[in-house]
This record gives C-alpha cells, sequence and structure tokens, in this order.
C-alpha cells in the first residue's frame, strides 16, 4: 500500500461521512427523516454502507495489487498484515485487502442484484395476491407457505447439485428466486389495506386497468415494507452467499468474494487467521449496518410499529 | 432471522397465572438430577502389557472393508488389519525373489517347478468364526479378485498367473504363465486372503455393496467392533492371533473431511496418529508439542497433473487440445514446479524426476525432464497458431480460446492448493483455467470414464516400479488407471524391458532411465512432487515401525507398555 | 377448536404433499435414472431392478408420482450409490444428529435471549441497554459458520477446552450407556449448539426486549405497579408472563433459521447431521440423498410450525375463538 492508496481511503471514508451527512440535513425537514436518524445507529450504520459501497465502487483505485495475483508464492505466502499488506498476505500470497476491497464489489452485488429479483417477484406476487384475492390469493398464498416451509439452503443446495456448474449470474438468479415468498407476504397486507382506500376507488371508477392501479396508486403506498424487507434481505443473501461459498458452491474461484476468502483461509486458520478474519469481520460490519439501517427506515416509514 | 413479520402480530391482555406448571418443573428437575447420579457406575479398568487404545486420525472414510473391491488406502489400512496375505513384504522392500519376504498365513512354501509355486498354510491360522484357514480360500480369493464381474483394481496386476489350485487343505499351488523375477510378489503382495465359506453365496454382481463390507469376520490380529458411519471405525485385537498377540488392545479411526482436520484432533488430543503432517507449519506444530513423536519415511506416493490424450468422454477421438504433443509439452514448461513445491510442501516434498515416488529405487534426480522455461513456451504456443488475438489475456486459435478444466477432489487440500496455484501458472502463458473440485468418489469414477481434460492426481506406488508403470503410463493400462490413454511404443518396450531385467539391477535402472527420460519429453503430464512423509505418534507408544508402503502394515507390533497407560488406554468399552 | 385444528392439520397436509411433489420432480429433473445414482454403472442390478419396480420406472408419469408417493410412505427413498446404502437409512442415521443439534440450539437460544431481553428492558434505554443492544445486533449480523470457525480456533484448538468436532469420543462412550457418556456427548455438542445459538440468541433478545417494553406500558403492569408491587415482580411475574406466549410461535418460526445454519455448522464441526450429508451428497453427485435431505428439512419445518400453532392454541386461551 503506498501512500497514494492510504490518501485513497481515506478520502473515501470522508466522502461517506460528508454524504451523510448532508443526507442528515436535508432528512431533518421531514417527520420521517427526522424519525429515522432518531435511531442512534441509524447514522453510522449509514456511513459504513457509504463507506463500502464507495469503496468499492472505487476497488481499482484503493487495490494495490489485483486480486488474483500470486506475487511470490515462495516467500509472501501467509505474510502477516505489514505496512505493504494492511491486512496481510494469503497462503496463494495474493493481498488480503485487495481480495477483500474486490470482494466487496461481488459480495455487495450479488446481495443488491439477488435482493432487486426477489423484492420484485415478491412485490408483483404479492399485489397480485391482495389486489385480485378470491382464487388467485388463495393460490398465490399457498405457493408462498411451501416457499416458506423449504429451507432455503436446501432449495439451493439441491439446484446447485442440478445445475452442475454453477457461475456467477445464475447463483444470482438461483438466490433470487428462493427469497421472494416474505416480501409477498408483506406486500400483500399492504396491498389489501391499501385497496380500501377512496383513490383506488376512484381510479377504477375512471376505467384504470388493475396493472395500472397497482403500479401508479397502490404500490408506491404500500412502498413501506417493500424497502424494509429488502435492506434487511440484503444482508440475508450476503450471509448465504458467504455460506455457500465456503461450502465451495458459490463463486468460483478465482474471483474473490468474501465468502471463499473465509474457505480459502480456513485451513490455514491456526497459521494465518487473517485471511479468514478479514472477510468474516467485512461481512459482520456490513450486514449489521445494513441491520440497523433496516430497523431505521421500518420505524420512520411505518410509524404504528414503534420498538421503543 | 428476519423477525420482522411478527412485528405487530400479537395482543396484549392479561393472561391467568398458572402455578401448577411451575411445581411440576421443578419435580422433573429433580428426578432427572436423581437418575443421572444412579447412572453413575464404577467400571473395571485394564491393566498390564496388554491395553493401550490408539485412536487414528484419518481424512476421508473406507468406502466398503471388502479388500478385492476397494483401492482407497484409508480402507487398506483397516483391511489389513483384518485379513492376511499369504506372506508380508519386510523393511528391506526387495520385490524380486523371496528373500526379504517374511510367513504370514503360509508358514512355508517352496518352487515345484521353474513355474510352480506352493504354499503351506499355517495350522494355527483361524477365522474370527473358528473355522480353518484352509487352501480353499486362497483359490476362492483368487477366483474373486480375477472376476470380470467383480472387476477388482488389483486385477490387472494378477495377469501373470494362470491358476491356483488346491493340492490338500492346508497347500495352495500357483502356477503361473512364464517366469520373471517378481513371481513371488505378484503370487503374495496383491491378495488378501477371503474366508470362502462366508462369502462363497454371494452373488458376484453384489460385491460392490456386500454388507459383508460393512461387518467383515478376517483372520487378521483384529477383529471388526464397529462403524459410526461418518464418524469411527473400532478394532479389538484378537488375544489368540497365531502370530502373536498384538499389544495394543483396541484401534479406533476417526475420520475428518480433511488431513488438516486430523492433524487438529492430533493436537487436542482427541487422537494418537496421523499418517502424514503434509505441511511443514505441522510438522512445527507437532514438533513443538512435546507428547508427539515424528517419523519421518521415505512417501510412496507422487502427484501429478496428467493430460487426457483422449476426446472427454470419447476415447476414440483425440482431445481437441492435448493430443497435440507440442502443446503439452509447451504448457508443462509454463509450470514452475520449484516454487510451487516451495509454497506447498517447504522442504518435506522433493521433486520426481518421473511418474514415480521416493520409495522407488529407480529414483533419481538426474533423469532428464522438461525444464521450466515461460519464454520458451511462450514461442512454443505461438509457433502453434496460440496467439492473443483480442487483449482478454487468454491466447485464442481460429476462434476457440486456450482453455480447459482441472479436475480434482475436495479431500485433498494440497491438490486444491495446487489447482489454484497452477491456475496462475498458464494464466501467466495466456491459458484459461477452470477448477472442477468434486468429491473424492466422483473424481474416481470421472478418471475411470475418462471424462476430463486434466486432473490432479496422486498414485500410492506398489514398492516395485513394475507393477505400477505399466498399469498407468503404457498401453497395457488403457481401461485400467492408464486415465489420460498415454501410449508410446518405444516406453511400452523399454519398460518391458526393464521388468524383465529386473535381477540385473544396473541393466534394469538402464531401461528404466532410459523409458523415463523418452516419457518426459511426451509430457503426458507435469510431476508436481513426491513427499517425503512424516507420521507422527503419541510418545507413550513404543515399537513403532512404520512400512514406507503401507504405513499401518506392523501395527500389531506396536505396544504402549503399562507404565504409560493412560486413562483412555485403560478404559473399558 | 377442533375445526380449527382440523383446518391447521389440513393445511399442514398440503404443504407436505406440495413438498413431496417439488422433490418427485427434482428427482426426474437430475440426470440419470431416478432414485438411483447414475455415477457407476457397476450399481447392483439386483437393487436396481427392485428400484425399478418400485417406482414403477417404465410406467407413465402419474403412475409413477402415485407409486412414488408410496414408496416414500413406507420410507423407501432410494438408493444412494456413493454410501453404499439405503438412503432412507443414511437419513435415518444423519437426523436425530441435527435434531439434537437444533433442539440445543433453539434452548440456549430461547435461554440467552430470554434472559438478555429481560435485562435489556430493565434497563431500557439506559448505557447498558444500548451497549449490550449494538452488540447482540452485530453477534446476530455475523456469519453463523464464521462464528464456528472462531470459537473452533480459540476454544477447541488453542485452548483445548472444547473437542475438535464430532458428536462423541469413539474411545470412552460406544453408547450413551452412562452420565459421563452423556456429558461426553454434551461436551461435544456444546460448540456447535453455541454457535447456532448464539446468533439466534441476539435476534430473539432484541425482538424479546421489544416485546417486555410493550407490555410494560400496558394498563395492568401500571395496576400493579400502582398496587405497590416491586419493579422486579411487575417485570418478571407480570410482564414476563405475557410476552412469552410469542415465544411458542418463535420456535416454530425459529426451525428453518436453525436447519439452514446446522447446515454449515455441520460442516465446519464435522458433526454427522443432514446437513453435512447433504453436503457431501452434492459433491458426490448422489441426487437422491440432496433431495430426501431437503425434503425431509421442509416436512421438519412443517411439523414445527404447526406444533407450533397448536401449543400456542392449547397454551393462550384467548385464541380458541372460532374462525381464529
Amino acid at each position: 500500500m503506498t501512500a497514494w492508496h492510504w490518501l485513497a481511503l481515506a478520502a473515501a471514508a470522508l466522502a461517506a461521512l460528508a454524504a451523510v451527512a448532508a443526507l442528515r440535513r436535508r432528512a431533518r425537514r421531514t417527520a420521517r427523516g427526522r424519525r429515522f436518524f432518531r435511531h442512534p445507529a441509524a447514522a453510522p450504520g449509514l456511513v459504513v454502507l457509504a463507506f463500502v459501497v464507495t469503496t468499492a465502487l472505487a476497488a481499482p483505485g484503493l487495490a494495490p495489487y489485483p486480486p488474483r495475483a500470486q506475487l511470490d508464492i515462495v516467500r509472501l505466502a501467509d505474510q502477516p498484515p505489514s505496512l505493504r499488506h494492511p491486512l496481510g498476505t494469503d497462503l496463494y500470497s495474493r493481498d488480503v485487502w485487495s481480495r477483500l476491497v474486490y470482494g466487496a464489489r461481488v459480495s455487495l452485488g450479488v446481495g443488491a442484484l439477488a435482493m432487486l429479483v426477489a423484492v420484485t417477484l415478491g412485490a408483483a406476487v404479492g399485489a397480485a395476491a391482495g389486489y385480485f384475492r378470491r382464487w388467485p390469493d388463495a393460490l398465490l398464498m399457498r405457493v408462498v407457505d411451501v416457499g416458506l416451509a423449504l429451507p432455503r439452503i436446501f432449495v439451493l443446495l439441491v439446484a446447485v447439485a442440478l445445475w452442475g456448474h454453477v457461475t456467477l449470474g445464475p447463483l444470482v438468479l438461483l438466490i433470487g428466486l428462493t427469497g421472494w415468498f416474505p416480501t409477498s407476504r408483506l406486500v400483500r397486507a399492504e396491498v389489501l389495506s391499501v385497496r380500501e382506500r377512496d383513490f383506488v376507488a376512484a381510479a377504477r371508477a375512471l376505467g384504470a386497468g388493475p396493472a395500472r392501479i397497482i403500479l401508479r396508486h397502490v404500490l408506491p403506498n404500500a412502498a413501506a415494507p417493500i424497502i424494509v424487507s429488502a435492506a434487511l434481505g440484503i444482508g440475508n443473501v450476503m450471509l448465504l452467499e458467504a455460506g455457500l461459498s465456503f461450502l465451495g458452491l458459490g463463486v468460483p474461484p478465482p474471483m474473490p468474494s468474501w465468502g471463499n476468502m473465509i474457505a480459502d483461509g480456513w485451513p490455514k486458520m491456526a497459521v494465518a487467521p487473517w485471511a479468514a478474519l478479514a472477510p468474516g469481520l467485512a461481512i459482520s460490519l456490513v450486514v449489521t449496518a445494513l441491520n440497523t439501517v433496516g430497523d431505521a427506515l421500518r420505524d420512520a416509514l411505518d410509524p404504528r410499529a414503534e420498538s421503543a | 432471522m428476519d423477525l420482522a413479520p411478527l412485528a405487530g402480530a400479537w395482543n396484549v391482555r392479561p393472561m391467568p397465572t398458572a402455578r401448577a406448571g411451575e411445581r411440576a418443573f421443578a419435580v422433573a428437575l429433580a428426578l432427572v438430577g436423581a437418575a443421572s447420579v444412579a447412572g453413575c457406575a464404577r467400571r473395571p479398568a485394564c491393566a498390564g502389557e496388554y491395553c493401550g487404545t490408539l485412536v487414528i486420525a484419518a481424512a476421508g472414510e473406507p468406502d466398503i472393508l471388502l479388500p478385492p473391491v476397494s483401492d482407497f488406502s484409508i480402507t487398506r489400512d483397516v483391511t489389513e488389519q483384518l485379513f492376511l496375505k499369504l506372506a508380508e513384504l519386510g523393511p528391506g522392500g526387495t520385490t524380486v525373489g523371496d528373500q526379504d519376504f517374511a510367513p504370514q498365513l503360509a508358514a512355508r512354501w517352496e518352487w515345484d517347478g521353474p513355474t510352480t509355486l506352493a504354499f503351506h498354510l499355517d495350522p494355527r491360522a483361524r477365522w474370527q468364526d473358528g473355522r480353518p484357514v484352509t487352501a480353499a480360500d486362497v483359490a476362492f480369493t483368487y477366483a474373486v479378485y480375477t472376476d470380470t464381474v467383480i472387476n477388482s483394481p488389483f486385477r490387472a496386476s494378477l495377469r501373470e498367473i494362470a491358476a491356483v489350485t488346491t493340492r490338500d487343505s492346508l497347500t495352495a499351488v500357483f502356477r503361473f504363465r512364464r517366469r520373471y523375477p517378481e513371481m513371488f510378489y505378484d503370487a503374495v503382495y496383491h491378495m488378501r486372503i477371503l474366508p470362502a465359506h462366508l462369502l462363497r453365496a454371494l452373488p458376484r454382481e453384489r460385491w460392490r455393496s456386500a454388507p459383508f463390507g460393512r461387518a467383515p469376520v478376517g483372520d487378521g490380529p483384529y477383529r471388526f467392533v464397529a462403524w459410526n458411519a461418518g464418524e469411527s471405525i473400532e478394532l479389538a485385537a484378537d488375544s489368540a492371533f497365531f502370530l502373536g498377540r498384538p499389544h495394543i488392545r483396541r484401534v479406533i479411526w476417526r475420520f475428518t473431511p480433511d488431513q488438516q482436520v486430523a492433524v487438529t484432533q492430533l493436537l487436542a488430543r482427541d487422537a494418537d496418529a496421523v499418517e502424514v503432517l503434509v505441511t511443514p507449519d505441522n510438522v512445527r506444530r507437532v514438533r513443538a508439542d512435546s507428547q508427539f513423536a515424528l517419523y519421518p519415511y521415505k512417501g510412496a506416493a507422487y502427484g501429478y497433473l496428467g493430460f487426457n490424450l483422449r476426446a472427454p468422454g470419447d476415447s476414440s477421438a483425440p482431445h481437441p487440445l492435448f493430443g497435440d504433443r507440442e502443446l503439452r509439452r509447451a504448457l508443462a514448461m509454463a509450470v514452475d514446479r520449484e516454487r510451487l513445491l516451495r509454497n506447498a510442501w517447504g522442504d518435506l516434498a522433493a521433486l520426481p524426476p518421473g511418474p514415480m515416488s521416493q520409495l522407488l529405487w529407480i529414483w533419481d534426480p538426474t533423469i532428464p525432464a522438461l525444464p521450466h522455461d515461460s519464454a520458451q513456451a511462450a514461442r512454443l504456443l505461438a509457433r502453434l497458431g496460440w496467439t492473443d488475438t483480442d487483449g482478454d489475456g487468454i491466447r485464442d486459435r481460429a476462434g476457440r480460446p486456450l482453455a480447459f478444466r482441472i479436475l480434482l477432489p475436495t479431500t485433498s487440500a494440497i491438490r486444491r492448493q495446487y489447482g489454484r496455484l497452477l491456475q496462475e501458472q498458464f494464466r501467466a502463458i495466456g491459458a484459461d483455467v477452470q477448477l472442477d473440485e468434486v468429491d473424492f468418489g466422483l473424481f474416481n469414477r470421472r478418471a475411470q470414464r475418462g471424462d476430463f481434460d486434466a486432473l490432479l492426481n496422486t498414485w500410492n506406488t506398489d514398492p516395485t516400479p513394475s507393477s505400477g508403470i505399466p498399469e498407468t503410463w503404457t498401453r497395457a493400462g488403457f481401461g485400467r488407471l492408464n486415465y489420460g490413454r498415454y501410449a508410446n511404443p518405444a516406453v511400452d518396450r523399454l519398460v518391458e524391458r526393464a521388468a524383465v531385467l529386473a535381477t540385473d539391477r544396473d541393466a534394469a535402472r538402464r531401461a528404466w532411465r532410459a523409458a523415463i527420460a523418452l516419457l518426459n519429453q511426451d509430457a503426458p503430464a507435469v510431476f508436481l512432487f513426491a513427499p517425503e512423509n512424516v507420521a507422527a505418534v503419541h510418545r507413550r507408544v513404543e515399537n513403532v515401525v512404520i512400512q514406507p508402503d503401507s504405513w499401518l502394515a506392523r501395527l500389531r507390533l506396536w505396544r504402549i507398555p503399562a507404565d504409560r497407560l493412560t486413562a483412555r488406554d485403560r478404559a473399558e468399552p | 377448536m377442533a375445526a380449527w385444528l382440523l383446518r391447521r392439520l389440513a393445511a399442514a397436509l398440503a404443504i407436505v404433499f406440495a413438498v413431496l411433489t417439488l422433490a418427485f420432480c427434482a428427482i426426474h429433473l437430475a440426470p440419470g435414472t431416478p432414485f438411483v445414482s447414475p455415477q457407476d454403472r457397476g450399481m447392483d442390478p439386483a437393487i436396481v431392478a427392485r428400484l425399478e419396480r418400485l417406482y414403477g420406472l417404465d410406467r407413465p408419469l402419474p403412475v409413477q408420482y402415485a407409486k412414488y408417493l408410496v414408496a416414500v410412505l413406507h420410507g423407501e427413498l432410494g438408493e444412494s450409490f456413493a454410501l453404499r446404502r439405503p438412503v432412507a437409512d443414511a437419513l435415518a442415521e444423519a437426523l436425530p444428529n441435527t435434531l439434537l443439534l437444533a433442539g440445543a440450539a433453539l434452548l440456549l437460544d430461547f435461554g440467552l435471549g430470554l434472559a438478555l431481553g429481560v435485562y435489556q428492558a430493565a434497563r431500557a434505554r439506559r448505557a447498558g441497554d444500548v451497549v449490550l443492544g449494538n452488540a447482540a445486533l452485530f453477534v446476530h449480523s455475523v456469519p453463523t459458520f464464521w462464528l464456528g470457525l472462531l470459537l473452533l480456533l480459540v476454544f477447541a484448538q488453542r485452548l483445548h477446552w472444547f473437542p475438535v468436532g464430532g458428536t462423541h469420543d469413539p474411545v470412552l462412550c460406544r453408547s450413551v450407556a452412562s452420565l459421563r457418556c452423556a456429558l461426553d456427548r454434551g461436551w461435544h455438542l456444546a460448540l456447535p449448539a453455541l454457535t447456532l445459538g448464539v446468533v439466534g440468541a441476539a435476534g430473539t433478545a432484541r425482538y424479546q426486549r421489544a416485546a417486555l417494553l410493550e407490555v410494560l406500558g400496558q394498563e395492568f403492569v401500571r395496576t400493579a405497579r400502582a398496587k405497590g408491587l416491586s419493579e422486579r415482580r411487575v417485570l418478571l411475574v407480570h410482564a414476563l408472563r405475557n410476552a412469552l406466549l410469542p415465544f411458542i410461535t418463535l420456535g416454530g418460526l425459529a426451525l428453518p433459521f436453525l436447519l439452514t445454519g446446522a447446515v454449515l455448522v455441520e460442516t465446519v464441526f464435522a458433526w454427522p447431521g443432514m446437513g453435512r450429508l447433504a453436503v457431501t451428497a452434492i459433491f458426490q453427485r448422489d441426487y437422491p440423498v440432496v433431495i430426501a435431505a431437503a425434503a425431509a428439512a421442509s416436512v421438519l419445518v412443517v411439523l414445527g410450525s404447526l406444533a407450533a400453532d397448536v401449543l400456542y392454541a392449547v397454551a393462550d386461551p384467548r385464541i380458541r375463538a372460532p374462525g381464529a
């Protein structure tokens, strides 16, 4: 790590802090924003998230070495943290910090995209069930019941087994397809309560079709649970991806993800624990931040559910 | 666990009190406590020379405890305590003639002619159900090992034996097809004698999953006790064993997902012995722990990256990449074997000069091999038409990228490490390599089917090159262990000559050298490592004799003296 | 009450049915002959023939489906080539281990979570609450298997306080015959159960704290306080009793989380349960085992939530109204 890299890192941290501070100032103007920031941990959580996202985006500038470069497999393997390698090297003499930074891209990317798939599908199904009621509701909710009964990781294991070699794209899709059930329940509940409101009746009277009503009137009002479950869901997906990569079924090498970094570092835990500790800590921090922000969002957007 | 759906899902109103429930719970707790105290019984403890419990931590798990059907080395470790051979190879390791062999099941033997060998079984030998071991068992065993339906991995090693007949109940006669130096070795080394009276009725197609293999009855120094699937196998010493009662009373294997965990168990005192420590870190850690003694011995294994010369799954067509000798040579020269060795093994392994382990007498670092020369490799690849036309770092030719997959088992941490190291080595010269990490069983099946581009494999060699190398690197090994289907007629001829010349060491050595040198030039594989094994055994165990080709072959001689017994040794099961 | 119970039972049965149907589809999507691992032609032909008869593999699909359901009810789940034994046998051996682990983890989860939640509610919004709350959130966000690795490294490998893996010491205790062997099993269970339980406990604590705080704001609590009862009595006796009820529902919800976590924890601690069975089977391309394990896990979840619902109805007289 040269001085430039340290400077860039500091710049990223400052940028995150500044962004959150600006956000806070703007948020103070609305009741929701004030409620959000009333949580003592909301602001730090946002800072952490902003920082991680910034480092992920700026990875090429922050990582002194390419993530898959084996620098010197004879002399530089399993080196403890030093000025040159702030998080040490792993057993293939790859710089852990560089891999961590690039791994953020993969882990966050998988988390966000899979969550997008899950939330979109869940919202669509939930809205359809809640709006149309009768037999579409009954049918879809039975499907959701079955989906909730299947432990997610077992379904993924079966899917991976049947698929063979799972590359990154199909992996994201699979994770997303197994995670939409809770969202659909939430959205359905919201839609059920919103659909009785006056403006929906008015829109229907004006001749608007169901799709238009759902998209333009119902869903925006049901946005609260969608946003909250999205925030919390990304954390779950990241943990799931880490677990799958640890088992050897997730992101294939040599692409770094925080999960397969732990898998690589595990055999050498006794000798070089930093290789597995750093990515684990990173996951923990990001998921904590996501949980905190999710909590604060829930309270901000849904004044009924005060968690004191 | 996301508790969001529960939020606000319940109402709150006062609950009626329920005192009765609390009382019942307290009574139950008292009852449980009383029962536990009552269950605390005292047990008798073992004392004297014949106690001792040895716990061996091993990676993997046996598939089935039936010698002809399995070639897993962990299976062999267990079955060699249960079943005997006719004679056992001594520490000298000379496989020519019979001087280095000691009687086991056979008390003595003689040559009845140039190609006829008669074994006289020891009348004291007994199966664990009481029946005596007879020559009929030997004949039956030969029939099983050479049966085509059972398709034993050892069948090919017995090809020079024409027939095994019984002259009387204690005399088994081997007739060979021709005379050659290692006749005795072939007769005794490969087969473990099986109880005909218990297995004769078993149809040949059912041997792969026979229940006998999960609860075997043998004639060896140890008797089978229990197999906890996924966890452990326990054996107990046979106190009436005719060659001497084993000193260690109980032997227990604990199975671990990989070798590193096995070493961890050793250091945590959950195990007493481990076959190999594998990495220099482990050696250091175990050496620092004064409770263990280290036993270095010549490794009987070598590891290599083998190319498949035929198309995956279709042995009639050449492999699109590796059918080309020049491409193989280029890829082989791109690998810096020395540096990979240092990273993975430290100083615990050596570079094999060819397909051989350090155990083999033909080990000779001066045998010519392809050098590491990435510049030359790059030039060669360019000359073959492989250039990076689209700037993605990977060479291509006529629209096809230089890409292939390496098959390797998840159970070997060393091979997984090599997989990743090789990925980078090949990337440096513009080849895109992906890893296929599969379970050990699946790895073997795909290797046998030829369903791979390249594979990372290790062989445990027999003590003599003439039983291993023809199987794996000549045309005779097609459909058997020559997974890559490499065959060079000149190499085949030299190997045959070397086997014939076995009595004249120098002439044989020259022939082997020539054969290996020629093979190296063809680059059917990149020979990566030949470990020097270091076993670790708890210090209280004495007389630890380690046989290099099969480390537990002499387990019945190991001892734990009466004054060094620990609580674990004394405990009765 | 009875009507509600019957309806609930019917719903659970329907879900189990659906799970079995999905498993059937998965089996037929898998490469090779259904119910028989395709990996080696050396499979015992007698076994293959028996399975073909049992599952009607040469008959049309609806017939196969019917035969499959009958077979499953008889405990026939196919043959695992890799393990060289029937799938049902392997599953039957692995299931109790997973249940043991999940059960112990659940106990730890609720015990620790309850204690922590109560403590936090008692000290609401003060320093102890805030610090513990954030710490609990962090622990709940940690990858379960990573925590397991850490605990393994520190407590088993470095300090030797706990064993490195397995369910029991094969030397001393082949069966649970005495107190010592039961303790040995408990000692081996400690770290894996702790790993699963601690992560869950953090979540339970958060929930319990919120629930308690809501209860504490209720009328009857104010009445109790007005009557002059001590704060501790108010908290522990009156408020807690009401807040305990959702624990039953939590138990039902916790099962999927525990089974998911069990897959990874079993791998880290070499615990021979269903999760590890499924993971090993994946690497062996042993489809019957993977699918059977997944189906079994799902059925467990359904049974668990059914049991939770019934227990809840039994425990809480308020919801035994018809149509609840």
